[in-house]
């Protein structure tokens, strides 16, 4: 699966989405939508969301999953919800 | 196991040797490591009666003192006590992280585990002889001096006690780093500030109840 490219090679800013495709009869429809917060984080940072929301938000459950530390798992969640803010703060720049 | 955001099964890495012996609190912590922890600080007691090995403090460790069971059984728990008290409420005035006491404790606990490995080169026999032969130069300077095999090979324990103790420092180190999210000079100052507190509370803590 290839990588969804969230900044600009060129000056790395933030990209927006000018194009969207209907994939079963091609419309297209055309603006500048920005991304979903979510998108802008790393893909492994994603994957992390989406295994702790499919463990009902348990980080005892993740922890087993990831085969880390409770503590472990925290500080990554802590992370990602600083990056989280950080891109909220960006957004709204 | 789980999956990617493709549904791809993500392997989860095996820990290398050197991360499991110095960062062990990336993979365990909580009630496995209290109790792991306190069966460490109590076996550490039982040999340290052995060979008369006492850490009377956070990060003391003497040799030659005879004194009944308990006694080295509480000094494990006193010190382990002092330090995570002492870690707990640094902690809890500098981290922003919602972090659990139990996983502090436990992995503190467990942190103290290479003072077996202090206990059991204490109890080697060249060890013995060379800290009751310098004990006895220390009290009457015409004393004889310990053989030269003695000296060697005791010396290379008392250098072996020693960097149990120095690992010991680093596990705790990595324990509250990790527990509390604390990097840097704040993670580092706070470290050694409960250090400190704790090496004097824990000195006279066992003084006054153990040695009173």
């Amino acid at each position: 699966m290839r990588n969804l490219p969230t900044i600009c090679p060129s000056c790395q800013s933030q990209l927006r989405v000018a194009r969207l495709v209907c994939s079963e009869c091609g419309t297209a429809v055309e603006g500048s939508f920005p991304l979903p917060l979510l998108a802008s984080l790393p893909r492994d940072d994603q994957q992390f969301i989406l295994d702790f929301v499919k463990s009902s938000g348990s980080l005892k459950e993740m922890a087993r999953l990831l085969g880390v530390s409770y503590p472990t798992v925290r500080n990554r969640l802590d992370e990602i919800i600083a990056r989280l803010r950080a891109a909220e703060e960006e957004e709204s720049a | 196991m789980t999956t990617d955001a493709a549904g791809e099964s993500v392997a989860r890495p095996r820990p290398a040797l050197w991360e499991l012996l110095f960062r062990p609190f990336g993979y365990i912590a909580g009630v496995q490591s209290l109790a792991l922890g306190l069966a460490a600080i109590l076996a550490a007691g039982f040999l340290g009666r052995l060979s008369y090995t006492h850490f009377d403090g956070v990060l003391d460790m003497h040799t030659g003192r005879p004194a009944p069971l308990l006694a080295f059984l509480c000094e494990g728990l006193v010190d382990w006590l002092a330090l995570s008290i002492a870690l707990f409420a640094l902690g809890r005035l500098v981290s922003r992280a919602a972090f659990r006491p139990l996983d502090l404790f436990g992995t503190q606990a467990l942190a103290r585990w290479p003072t077996i490995l202090a206990t059991l080169a204490a109890l080697a026999p060249p060890y013995q002889r060379l800290t009751a032969s310098i004990s006895a130069q220390l009290l009457q300077p015409g004393a004889l001096a310990p053989e030269r095999t003695d000296a060697i090979l005791g010396g290379l324990l008392l250098f072996a006690a020693v960097l149990a103790i120095v690992w010991m420092v680093a596990l705790m180190y990595h324990s509250y780093s990790l527990c509390c999210n604390l990097r840097g000079p704040r993670g580092a100052l706070t470290f050694i500030a409960a250090l400190a507190i704790s090496e004097i509370a824990s000195k006279i803590i066992i003084l006054r109840l153990l040695f009173s």
